[in-house]
């Protein structure tokens, strides 16, 4: 076969694509949405779409850079899902979901309640590149619940501007940065219990 | 003098939110002006702030894939994938 032929035909073009990629693809997708099923899923989804849309693909482009923006484009739509019908069982995941979730920070004047009061963390140059703390952040992120979850990972997949995330998930700016707030405040949290005061 | 203290003083709680809404958009003077001097009193949001910032550093090298760990889609399904579009 030349490689003109090769070239025009879409599935044997994408079946090469699914042996050369679909490894990097599959492991990008778990890692955002920790969810192997959901993973496989999207990165089926990613090729079906790379078939159907493939008169899109020009020639000159990068096939990796290609379909890994269709399967960002996928994941995000997986976060804008969840943020809209997040799990149910959401008071599993967040213990303090029955209180107004402020409250367990600040007393009734809006003070820091004393076990919370943040105080600084020790200077560690290297914390980002200590193997143990990823683990624990990874978890801690994990613990969150589904729709703040979901709203952080859009805001920082392909760096996407606050407003535009406002407008695809139909939230004000102000609740965009309260749910910020909010997921900010339990990881620290999480942090702080399971690494700095240790 | 009592009025312009009142138009300073935050709780630490909407402390706490300005300086989430400060890393997203532009907050006005009046929030600036509260924000900083509710800061130079208080050591908790002060410090507060400091982890904000790296959480906020961490999120981004994180969820940009800095940790990345490389797994294998399982075979039977590169090969359902391959088989379904062999099929079209």
């Amino acid at each position: 076969m030349g490689v003109e032929q090769f070239q025009k035909n879409p599935s044997i073009t994408i079946k090469s694509w699914v042996e050369a990629y679909s490894d990097k693809m599959y492991s990008w997708a778990l890692y955002k949405t920790n969810n192997k099923e959901t993973s496989e899923d999207l990165v089926q989804q990613t090729f079906m779409i790379a078939y159907q849309s493939f008169d899109k693909f020009e020639d000159r482009s990068n096939p990796k850079t290609w379909l890994f923006g269709i399967l960002n484009h996928k994941i995000a739509d997986h976060f804008r899902k969840i943020y809209r019908n997040p799990v149910i069982n959401e008071s599993d995941r967040n213990p303090e979901a029955g209180k107004d979730f402020l409250d367990t920070f600040f007393d009734a004047d809006g003070s820091w309640i004393k076990e919370q009061r943040p105080k600084p963390w020790p200077e560690d140059a290297h914390l980002f590149d200590n193997a143990d703390f990823i683990k624990i952040m990874h978890s801690c992120m994990n613990k969150l619940p589904s729709n703040w979850f979901a709203v952080i990972n859009l805001k920082y997949l392909e760096e996407k501007k606050g407003d535009l995330i406002c407008q695809e998930l139909e939230i004000t700016p102000t609740n965009f940065w309260q749910i910020l707030h909010r997921a900010k405040l339990q990881l620290r949290k999480c942090l702080e219990i399971h690494w700095f005061k240790k | 003098m009592k009025k312009i203290m009142n138009w300073l003083m935050l709780s630490c709680k909407k402390a706490s939110e300005l300086i989430e809404k400060k890393l997203l958009v532009r907050l006005s003077f009046k929030e600036n002006v509260q924000l900083h001097m509710h800061k130079s009193m208080c050591s908790a949001c002060t410090a507060y702030e400091q982890q904000s910032k790296k959480i906020d550093e961490l999120f981004h090298k994180h969820l940009n894939g800095d940790h990345i760990t490389i797994s294998s889609l399982n075979d039977r399904l590169k090969q359902k994938i391959i088989n379904t579009i062999g099929k079209n």
